[in-house]
């Protein structure tokens, strides 16, 4: 993408390209001029410009030569001093967040290589304009089964059969991409024949050799108010009252009573002392080392 | 030789040459029978005039542990205790707070009852929201230390307690609070299960790890739960989280103290201020009476027989808020939340929910589900953000001015 030219010689402030475009305003009389650019296209122009065209909606660039439909929010600031290496950058991340497997995800390492190949191949595809509508189509239909099978997993977990949960709604938005891939059980790859389907996606998409399938995250355990801890008495069972003399003053006293004394704690610590060391065996415990607080 | 300053020297860890001497202490801390490293500490006093050359097994082991531990800074210091974060020096990633006791004038000739209990009680207590006492050692001046977990994130008080304008605001969630609340929650249970009544729990007592999870800290007031016919003290548990059977002096009282205090933290935190602020146990009572309602004999039965009791002189004075009272102040929690609430603050204690019945409260169960503890909210997230970089280089460890706060919190 070549920048604009609209610069003159003449003018001192075009060295820095410090002139809009559109409405040639420059720096010079305004200060806190700010120039944009759109990723569609790459046109750099000021943000009053940007106001003022987009504002009531999508419109086409007003740079001669550029028949592009903009839109106000995808209007951003530019990173790159060189606007070929902004629209690299740009389309580096957008292939990376598709293709966003890792060396665990493949088998072996020359899996992983050739991967890797193909990943810049079509980046490299998008960045040179080679082929770009099939290079787009492939990216478009990889992201889709990519999404389809997570969502899949994702799916099937639910979190407590008690909640009135979202599943009915989550089955009303079941998107098209994942209708597709759940005719499709290896998921990897959208299945070709429901590409047919579609009318005119004939050319399979994507495979990678060496793959390692799609595992998704083990679902939460359920809810355990006590965390795994169980205190529960093993020898005894105790009773909510005992009739023993020596007690009959404590459980009458209405001190006790008022001030919230509770005899069935007094009584299952009694137990617990009476049967503690129960089941255990020094000799069993002898080898046993003493654990480590770390 | 080297070593002989390091002997006279009070510090309990002094860097230098002694320090760095390697010795071979891994695990066994208790064992008596590891005489190498013992053997070879000795060895180094033979030479030092005016000391002892033999040192008990007692001694010897307590040489043992204090060497596992290498101070790093004090972070923190009150009329009680001196706090050093320190670290072990087989492994300098772990981090431990060192709790030093001071010599206290009334306690001349042996060790406070506060660190009696927290020994006594953190000693027994192994469980992932109670703090993990590592070791205790004594130092050369004769005072005690404990080796504490190294909890760096504050505590539950600066969660919701915003001190001064220039305090972030921490945003927090039903589901948050419920994670709190739990995590407390089946501390206070594993405590009363085994017969140990807590007696201080508050906001400032609830420590937060490094990964997020919520540690009940200072036993200095605990104790065992009491036979039936012994008195116990109604002086405890700081005057915002008494419940009223202790501010009417029962001596006769049980395991559902704790349970109001957690109340107390739950509204706390649904409020975000405290509930009942009183200046004086007076006006703690009143303020209690005047949300629940003076309770009667028919309400909670022998409450008449308490020392402190009055009647309530009016019909009126019997009734406490309504529930549209509630419902308005407490809408963050929910129904099940507020079921839960009132629960835990009930003025009879023989209806207050017992702590299992709280863990077992279906209010935690009900959606939404309790945050995990590495996602909750916490004033370290906050600096993180805010001072970006530098924190992250010394993640783990303690600023000195966040660390003095935790220090004065926890063992202040």
């Amino acid at each position: 993408m070549s920048k604009p030219a609209a610069r003159g010689p003449s003018n001192a402030n075009s060295k820095d390209g410090e002139i809009c475009p559109v409405c040639k305003s420059s720096r010079y009389l305004n200060k806190h001029m700010k120039f944009l650019i759109n990723p569609e296209c790459y046109h750099k122009m000021c943000e009053s410009c940007v106001d003022r065209i987009f504002s009531h909606g999508p419109a086409p660039c007003p740079i001669a030569g550029c028949k592009r439909t903009l839109r106000k929010v995808k209007f951003r600031e530019q990173r790159f001093e060189d606007l070929k290496v902004e629209r690299e950058v740009d389309i580096r991340r957008r292939v990376a967040a598709v293709f966003d497997k890792t060396e665990d995800d493949f088998e072996t390492l020359r899996d992983y290589n050739d991967y890797l190949e193909t990943v810049e191949e079509i980046t490299w595809n998008l960045i040179l304009k080679i082929d770009v509508e099939a290079t787009e189509k492939k990216l478009r239909q990889y992201e889709a089964a990519q999404k389809a099978e997570r969502n899949i997993q994702a799916q099937t977990y639910q979190p407590d059969p008690s909640l009135p949960s979202d599943t009915a709604q989550v089955v009303l938005k079941k998107s098209a991409a994942q209708r597709r891939a759940q005719g499709n059980p290896t998921g990897n790859t959208p299945d070709p024949a429901s590409g047919a389907g579609n009318g005119q996606q004939t050319e399979p998409g994507l495979r990678f050799k060496g793959l390692k399938k799609y595992v998704p995250p083990p679902p939460e355990a359920p809810f355990d108010p006590f965390d795994g801890w169980a205190i529960e008495p093993q020898y005894y069972v105790t009773q909510n009252d005992y009739d023993v003399e020596w007690l009959t003053r404590a459980i009458n006293d209405p001190l006790h009573i008022g001030g919230g004394y509770d005899m069935r704690d007094f009584y299952s610590w009694a137990l617990c002392d009476a049967f503690s060391g129960f089941g255990v065996f020094v000799e069993d415990g002898k080898d046993v080392e003493m654990a480590d607080v770390f | 030789m080297a070593s002989t300053q390091v002997a006279l020297s009070p510090r309990p860890n002094p860097p230098g040459p002694g320090a760095s001497k390697p010795l071979p202490l891994k695990s066994k801390t208790l064992n008596v029978d590891n005489a190498k490293p013992a053997a070879s500490v000795a060895a180094s006093r033979a030479s030092t005039p005016g000391l002892e050359t033999e040192l008990d097994a007692g001694a010897q082991m307590n040489e043992q542990v204090r060497n596992r531990y290498v101070i790093d800074k004090k972070i923190g210091q009150g009329t009680y205790a001196d706090v050093f974060s320190a670290h072990v020096r087989s492994d300098p990633s772990k981090l431990v707070a060192i709790k030093r006791i001071r010599l206290q004038q009334e306690w001349e000739n042996g060790i406070t009852m506060d660190s009696i209990r927290e020994i006594r009680f953190l000693s027994e207590l192994k469980h992932p929201n109670v703090i993990l006492l590592h070791d205790v050692f004594s130092t050369k001046d004769q005072k005690i230390s404990l080796v504490l977990e190294h909890l760096p994130l504050g505590d539950l008080e600066e969660v919701w307690l915003k001190k001064d304008k220039k305090d972030p605001m921490i945003a927090y969630t039903q589901a948050d609070i419920k994670s709190w609340i739990l995590m407390l929650s089946r501390a206070v249970w594993f405590c009363h299960s085994h017969r140990i009544l807590h007696r201080d729990i508050k906001s400032n007592n609830c420590l937060i790890a490094a990964n997020g999870c919520l540690k009940l800290a200072d036993f200095g007031l605990a104790r065992p739960f009491a036979e039936p016919g012994r008195k116990m003290t109604h002086q405890v548990i700081t005057r915002y989280y008494r419940p009223p059977e202790l501010l009417y002096m029962a001596q006769h009282y049980g395991p559902k103290v704790d349970v109001w205090s957690v109340g107390m933290i739950l509204a706390e935190l649904t409020l975000r201020q405290f509930m009942c602020p009183g200046n004086t146990e007076m006006e703690q009572l009143n303020m209690y009476c005047e949300i629940f309602g003076t309770p009667t004999e028919e309400t909670w039965p022998g409450v008449s027989k308490l020392q402190c009791y009055v009647a309530p002189d009016k019909p009126a004075a019997q009734r406490g808020h309504p529930k549209s009272w509630w419902e308005s102040n407490f809408g963050l929690i929910g129904e099940d939340g507020r079921n839960l609430l009132r629960g835990m603050l009930t003025m009879d204690p023989k209806k207050r929910l017992s702590s299992e019945e709280v863990v077992k409260h279906p209010w935690f169960s009900s959606s939404p589900r309790p945050t995990k503890m590495e996602d909750l909210p916490t004033k370290g997230k906050a600096d993180l953000k805010r001072f970006g970089d530098d924190l992250k280089r010394h993640a783990g460890e303690l600023d000195s001015g966040r660390g003095d706060k935790v220090a004065r919190k926890l063992f202040g």
